[in-house]
């Protein structure tokens, strides 16, 4: 299976880059991961016109050709970061890329609490109609005390954080695989008209 | 009442913007509301520059309002990430919402009003970072905003309005009633005077606190513990900003958070101590909060980036020739690494030195000299290298074993730094001194002790010290305060010819004008841009030896550098002037090249701490408890065997070493041992114990190398000269670790100092002096010749600058 990975950080130093980075590498058997940047992204600001900017449409394209997206989110006062926020904004506002995209949701935190608040507010967000994607339910994967989780080849120390990583994505590609089939037989799903509420 | 109503999105129509223009002026009679777009403010990222001017403005108008009100559509259940994105630039580097409070309002399209997105923002304004008070309940959702209002923006619904009143009315009620929530809590305290122990950098910092009822009236901190230059601005600053402000929340001073926190905790405990709660104090704003400060711009001769010994040599040969200089400095405080110095200066001073007898053992250094073969000589230094063998054969020809003097000639010095700066890389490359450099620096070598003389340094005449590495006795040592006599005689030198000294501004920038340097901007206290125009610019800021992703990044000489490896240098030294001079198009040198000081604190990389005894008293052992180099060999060597050995050793002494150690006392031992930073025992086998090693492994090492003492020989790592066995209780050891010591590599210059290109020729008014440049100590720096260095060269430099500028 073939997946996308957002990086839901625009920092230089991030440990969810770290994270993703190490799936990517630790999941190779089970399925390729294409990682996502946002680093550069021109910032939403509800143009007239609905067409996705050049980047934008590039990562739109990404995740259409795939079987669902890993978003790994930090923690910026209690809730996701603005850049991430932004491309989720562009995505809903000028296409259906996250319209029954199955969705996994991970992050990571300098501190203990693993960017938990954040990935509810996500989880949220993702659930709103007009973006309409279908998160992965009754699992989550809070990396707390980032800086010190993984060695210096970027791969996780903790035995039992790997195990956890490793039982929810078997989950998530379950999961996503069984959404897809879903979507795919039911057309009435698969039609639903995804509305951007503005103010 | 002032407030700020943030327009809640970036898009051309808002209706959020219509709400707020709305209260604006429908409430113009009880506030003043100033509204705020956010369309301007880019997108968040921590590792950009936090300084936008824009930040800055919304972080002064918030600072300065009486309260704030947000209105927020709502964009996927949560707020839009152009807002998002603002709060988040005002909760990082700044906090312009910390207790201020705040209301939320919202509009949007369909029955909603922004619901979802206005309890995230509730959730996202307690977040500790922004630390905002949101008035609680008084929802105002708007929705179906488009037909809310009327074709004059006013809301047309009278029940919409009057409830919007009310809940204004209610926000006007609670900013007052929050503003009372800010006042700082009185101070109670029992009036006295309290003895408190702070913890410093190097130990403990007796203090004593005056209260009176409810203030801190006085702080006095005996700082005799304190190497002498490096923390004194901590202790003037520091408790100047808690008594003004009367707050224990201050900002730290950088190069010196240890001490800095030291002295907080201390004023801390005494507050305890008088009955009273430090909190009170620990929640009162800072001192000064940052405002926003205009450029400021400065005309002067010479600009020189670095108030090291290198700088304020410059700085004060510029002063001396009639020119204005200004030196601009990093750090809060003057000195650089020259202040971290032991103070010994190499100086060939025959006449001097000739009034001392000669030690065992340089007889044979002389002899190896004549010794060595010609061919390894590199051609430059042929003819220097044989007139100092005549010399050599002189000496030893009229002197013999009665009459020795202490022999010492500029030539020697010269050979010797070639000699000891002459290394291979990893890659096989040979590298050494460029003989016209080294030329300058031994010629001028006495010529800068006497210029010290003149300028206020006085020396110690009545002993000629070799540090470690030297090679030969040639230093000469301030009479006193090691380092910080230098430094102190120069700055006062500088202050009271009206040069300026402008601590806290680093330079970021030369001005490049037409391929001439012109000046440099920088960057002053409170973020103020600082403009200085000069006709010349003299870069003395140091090497990289506390940069250690740079000193990484070049290494071509050890075989491994750690991230985590300390450094004796000060905080400041990280290639900031090697970085302006690449940015100017200068040619660099020898940057490979890193010294090492073997026998560092593992924690802190500072030579002070521990027993440090001379060398024929080292007892170095590795972590499995077994000497592993001849002790008395040069700082490299040691260095590199201390690496292959796992980096962490320690040196072993006994009571007898004990006495012989130059940089302690019993009361900073017993200290340290209580620390754990140094072990004590009173038999071999539990010092083993202590420090993880076989008892049996370490025994046997040390009666080794007692019968090697008795026999003058040691076969297994050939060191050939003792001082005393390891026999008395109580024994110690001594944890250390190599540490980044010199860089050795920089900017390339010529003998006048100019820094020059890749096509080697001189970049218009530009100019370097000390460690910042390259080229001549090449792969190893003689103990003693850094000093000598940046004297002579922070002299070159100045006059060089002035005799161009008058042309």
């Amino acid at each position: 299976m073939k997946f996308i990975g957002i990086v839901g950080s625009n920092a230089d130093q991030s440990t969810n880059r770290t994270l993703l980075n190490y799936m990517q590498r630790h999941f190779s058997q089970a399925a390729t991961i294409e990682i996502c940047e946002i680093k550069d992204l021109p910032a939403f600001n509800e143009p007239d016109s609905k067409i996705a900017p050049r980047e934008i449409q590039a990562i739109i394209d990404q995740i259409q050709a795939a079987d669902g997206v890993i978003i790994s989110t930090p923690e910026y006062d209690h809730s996701i970061p603005a850049a991430l926020k932004s491309l989720i904004e562009w995505l809903s506002y000028t296409s259906e890329a996250f319209n029954n995209c199955p969705i996994m949701i991970t992050g990571a935190s300098h501190g203990t609490l693993g960017s938990s608040r954040a990935q509810n507010h996500l989880r949220q967000i993702l659930d709103a109609p007009e973006v309409g994607a279908r998160v992965l339910p009754s699992s989550e994967f809070l990396l707390g005390g980032s800086l010190r989780a993984f060695d210096d080849a970027g791969n996780l120390v903790d035995a039992a954080k790997i195990h956890e990583l490793e039982r929810d994505f078997t989950e998530y590609m379950t999961f996503a695989q069984d959404v897809n089939q879903l979507i795919a037989h039911s057309s009435q799903l698969h039609d639903k008209q995804a509305v951007w509420t503005e103010e | 009442m002032k407030l700020i109503g943030i327009v809640g999105t970036n898009a051309e129509k808002s209706y959020n913007r219509q709400l707020l223009t709305f209260m604006q002026r429908h409430f113009a009679d009880q506030a003043e509301i100033e509204i705020l777009e956010i369309k301007d403010v880019p997108m968040f990222n921590e590792s950009a520059d936090q300084n936008l001017p824009i930040i800055q403005t919304f972080d002064q108008k918030i600072i300065d309002a009486d309260g704030v009100i947000i209105s927020t559509p709502e964009h996927n259940h949560s707020i839009p990430s152009a807002l998002k994105s603002t709060l988040e630039w005002l909760s990082n580097d700044v906090h312009s919402f910390e207790g201020k409070p705040v209301m939320i309002v919202g509009a949007s399209y369909h029955d909603q009003g922004s619901s979802r997105a206005q309890l995230h923002l509730r959730q996202i304004l307690d977040a500790p970072g922004i630390d905002a008070i949101v008035m609680p309940g008084n929802e105002f959702l708007l929705g179906h905003a488009q037909q809310a209002f009327d074709e004059h923006g006013d809301l047309n619904n009278e029940g919409t309005v009057s409830f919007l009143a009310s809940c204004f009315k209610k926000f006007l009620r609670f900013t007052n009633m929050v503003k009372m929530l800010n006042v700082p809590e009185d101070l109670k305290v029992n009036p006295g005077t309290y003895d408190v122990t702070a913890m410093g950098h190097n130990g403990k910092l007796p203090m004593s606190v005056e209260f009176s009822e409810d203030k801190i009236e006085n702080i006095e901190i005996d700082t005799s513990a304190e190497t002498a230059g490096i923390a004194d601005v901590v202790f003037e600053k520091i408790p100047a900003q808690i008594l003004s402000g009367q707050t224990l929340n201050v900002d730290t001073v950088s190069g010196a958070s240890v001490t800095s926190k030291g002295v907080i905790d201390g004023v801390a405990e005494a507050v305890k101590l008088a009955g009273g709660d430090p909190d009170v104090l620990k929640n009162r704003p800072r001192p000064s909060a940052k405002r926003q400060v205009p450029p400021v711009e400065y005309e002067t001769d010479v600009v020189v980036i670095g108030a090291g010994g290198a700088g304020l040599t410059a700085a004060a040969s510029v002063l001396q020739r009639g020119q204005r200089v200004i030196v601009a400095e990093k750090f809060p405080s003057v000195g650089g690494n020259t202040v971290r110095t032991g103070g010994p200066m190499n100086a060939a001073d025959p006449t001097w030195q000739n009034e001392f007898s000669a030690n065992p053992g340089e007889r044979t250094t002389l002899q190896g000299i004549l010794n060595t073969d010609e061919a390894t000589i590199d051609p430059a230094y042929v003819a220097d290298f044989r007139l100092l063998k005549t010399q050599i054969t002189k000496y030893l020809e009229t002197t013999d074993d009665d009459n020795e003097y202490l022999f010492d000639s500029t030539l020697f010095h010269r050979i010797q730094t070639y000699l000891g700066g002459k290394r291979v890389d990893l890659a096989g490359h040979e590298i050494h001194g460029q003989y016209d450099l080294v030329k300058i620096l031994t010629d001028h070598a006495l010529e800068s002790v006497k210029w010290l003389e003149s300028i206020g340094v006085e020396f110690d005449q009545t002993e000629v010290s070799m540090p470690v590495g030297a090679k030969w006795r040639r230093g000469h040592k301030p009479l006193k305060n090691q380092g910080y006599a230098y430094v102190s005689a120069l700055k006062t030198f500088v202050e009271q010819r009206d040069g300026q000294i402008l601590t806290e501004t680093p330079a970021k920038k030369l001005i490049i004008e037409d391929g001439e340097v012109r000046g440099i901007i920088a960057q002053g206290p409170d973020d103020q841009k600082v403009i200085i125009h000069a006709s010349a610019v003299i870069l003395a800021s140091g090497g990289f030896g506390a940069n250690t992703k740079m000193v990484q990044q070049y290494n071509t000489y050890w075989q491994q550098i750690d991230d985590d490896i300390q450094t004796s240098n000060s905080p400041a030294i990280t290639g900031d002037g090697i970085k302006l001079g690449t940015s100017a198009g200068a040619d660099l040198v020898g940057m490979g090249f890193s010294q090492m000081m073997p026998v560092s604190d593992p924690e802190t990389g500072e030579l002070f701490t521990g027993l440090q005894v001379p060398p024929a008293n080292f007892v170095m052992v590795n972590q499995q408890g077994k000497r592993f180099v001849n002790e008395y060999e040069g700082r490299d060597v040691l260095s590199k065997a201390a690496i292959a050995n796992g980096s962490l050793f320690y040196l072993i002494a006994d009571d007898k070493i004990k006495e012989t150690a130059y940089n302690t006392s019993q009361e900073k031992i017993d200290q340290q041992v209580e620390d754990g930073t140094l072990y004590r025992a009173n038999t071999l086998a539990e010092l083993a114990q202590q420090i993880h090693v076989d008892p049996a492994v370490l025994t046997t090492t040390i009666a080794h190398y007692n019968s090697y003492v008795d026999a003058g020989t040691d076969p297994e790592f050939g060191k050939n000269v003792f001082d005393l066995k390891v026999e008395q209780a109580p024994f110690y050891a001594t944890p250390r670790k190599p540490a980044i010591h010199h860089t050795m590599g920089g900017l390339r210059i010529d003998t006048q100092a100019h820094v020059l290109n890749e096509q080697g020729t001189v970049i218009p008014h530009l100019f370097a002096a000390g460690e910042v440049a390259g080229g001549i100590h090449a792969g190893n720096r003689l103990g003693g010749n850094s000093l000598t260095d940046i004297f002579t060269f922070g002299r070159v430099a100045g006059k060089t600058a002035v005799s161009e500028n008058q042309k």
